[in-house]
């Protein structure tokens, strides 16, 4: 296994630092970002944070903390395109750079700390900040585990070197074992069990034993964590196992046509992401979420693989007719392709006729010219109210190639 | 509804701060953050900044006090009332209210470019400014738990 060294960049509270990009007025004050719905806080500054408020709060709750906050509605086509530039301004200092989420990037920091040492990633963090507005925080380590841990130690807006022994051991030192990226709540309360409780313990344990309690993907922690990497920077998104659309639907509804008109929107959606990245699958789910906690999940088994809306929007509709239960109320829903493939390996089925027109080639046509959803199903009419605001044209599944959601 | 808003005290003009004694109401957010000034329909004179006829200035925000006055006792005008013409008599002028955030049932929102209001005048020919409101959308209605918004200019809710 070779030697690496990899940064590990995290823009600090990013949503709000990219509003403060295009309005500085909201500097220095405490601002809360807003999901799709209004409802609930999805980012927050420093100065939010400080209140106690936690990201995922209803603006309810923050609002009895923080009664001096300003929220402001998320825009995530403002977010990408600055997301993009902080990747390319990396790009300019490091070629091998991993798009991990929309705040987060992994690159191979080794030239750049043999050739100028800390103070060239001194000099790159300044960089984004003078090129994106963007404070952002930096680690860097032998892993990619390792520096994620050190730039989040390093929050906000400084750098946390770990390479040496010395350095990686006060850095793992103390820190819960549930603050590594792949060890949830599950994960972490079988290792409590064992008495494994941060991250120096778990490094000290052995290796055999962090398999059998947390299988492969734990090893492969326990090695990150000893400074042995094992996760290689992905330069281009894995394939898919599943292409999803869906989410909130607003105010939950147990009317007919709006809740069919969300299907087909997000058939829509769907159809748009398998095109964009190649893809047809011939497995289809529909999963509804009820107003009252419960749901219902059915999937149907297409003809052959596609990416249709024409093929598509038939079974959805179908499944939403066999497995809506009648007279809930819809909160929320997703449209998931499974047995996803790419469109270039698929095998044409002979049950299923290819459409001579396609209506989702043209209608993609001419979106890409005219904005998202100008050509949209007439099935969609009844959320008029949704399709007037811009601000629900992008989401955050829409930013494509990240590695990570 | 919109039962106050606040803008940055760099784009109010020192003069007006004078002339209409607005010291009291520049206010900060604390920290570091750059000072507001806040219009609130609840202050002991509700005031709004205007642009009118390419000036901002400082106007009475609606008619909250003045019980013989022959304007409406509020400080907001529906826009479905505009349509219905209950307005007509008073020769409605309309103006854009220049704010950065607004406040509603205590939620501070962000505004992105401003406000809609109309300007009428009293007896004595003074003007006043009413913000013009619309039903809430979806989202207005879950952040702000009000049925009524503002209407924006440009980006709104």
């Amino acid at each position: 296994m070779a030697t690496s060294i990899i940064g590990h960049l995290d823009a600090d509270c990013f949503y709000v630092s990219c509003e403060r990009v295009r309005f500085p007025g909201l500097k220095g004050k405490p601002v809360g970002v807003l999901g799709n719905q209004g409802a609930c806080i999805i980012a927050k500054s420093y100065e939010l944070k400080a209140k106690g408020v936690k990201t995922g709060w209803p603006i309810w709750d923050a609002h009895k903390l923080c009664p001096e906050a300003i929220y402001v509605k998320r825009d995530f086509y403002w977010y990408e395109e600055l997301s993009r530039q902080l990747v390319e301004t990396v790009r300019q200092a490091s070629p091998t750079v991993e798009y991990y989420s929309v705040d987060e990037l992994f690159f191979d920091a080794g030239p750049l700390l043999k050739s100028r040492g800390r103070e060239g990633i001194s000099d790159l963090q300044k960089e984004i900040l003078k090129e994106t507005g963007i404070p952002v925080s930096i680690g860097i380590s032998l892993s990619k585990l390792l520096a994620k841990l050190a730039s989040d130690s390093a929050k906000p807006f400084g750098i946390d070197v770990a390479v040496t022994e010395d350095e990686i051991q006060a850095l793992l030192k103390g820190k819960p074992v549930g603050d590594v990226t792949g060890i949830a709540r599950q994960r972490r309360k079988t290792l409590n069990s064992r008495g494994i409780f941060t991250c120096d313990q778990f490094v000290k344990a052995d290796r055999r034993l962090i398999r059998k309690l947390i299988t492969k993907n734990g090893e492969d922690i326990w090695w990150e964590l000893r400074g042995v990497s094992v996760l290689p920077i992905a330069t281009s998104r894995p394939p898919h196992k599943v292409v999803a659309r869906g989410g909130s639907v607003g105010a939950a509804t147990a009317d007919r046509l709006r809740i069919e008109a969300w299907i087909i929107r997000n058939i829509e959606r769907l159809t748009d992401a398998l095109e964009h990245h190649g893809y047809v699958c011939d497995k289809l789910g529909l999963m509804l979420g009820y107003k009252d906690g419960t749901g219902s999940y059915g999937t149907a088994v297409l003809l052959g693989p596609t990416a249709y809306f024409e093929h598509l929007a038939p079974i959805a509709r179908e499944l939403f007719e066999t497995g809506y239960k009648t007279g809930k109320k819809v909160h929320y829903m997703h449209l998931i392709a499974e047995r996803i493939q790419f469109k270039k390996d698929a095998q044409t089925s002979i049950f299923q006729k290819e459409p001579e027109k396609s209506l989702t080639g043209t209608a993609n046509f001419v979106n890409r010219h005219t904005g998202r959803f100008s050509v949209r199903s007439a099935a969609t009419l009844p959320l008029t109210d949704i399709y007037r605001d811009d601000a629900n044209e992008y989401d955050i599944c829409d930013i494509y190639g990240k590695t990570c959601f | 509804m919109c039962a106050g808003l606040a803008i940055e005290r760099r784009n109010v003009p020192d003069h007006l701060i004078e002339k209409y004694r607005l010291q009291d109401r520049i206010t900060s957010r604390g920290g570091a953050g750059e000072q507001e000034v806040h219009f609130l329909f609840r202050a002991k004179v509700p005031l709004l900044p205007v642009w009118h006829e390419r000036n901002l200035d400082i106007y009475i925000w609606g008619n909250r006090d003045d019980r013989f006055s022959r304007l409406p006792k509020t400080g907001w005008c529906r826009m479905e009332s505009i349509a219905e013409g209950k307005w007509e008599g008073l020769r409605p002028v309309q103006v854009e209210i220049p704010c950065s955030y607004g406040l509603e049932k205590g939620v501070w929102f962000q505004v992105v470019e401003g406000l809609k209001g109309i300007l009428v005048r009293d007896e004595k020919a003074r003007p006043h400014v009413y913000i013009l409101t619309q039903p809430a959308s979806h989202y207005y209605n879950v952040m702000t738990r009000h049925d009524r918004m503002p209407v924006f200019l440009g980006r709104g809710y």
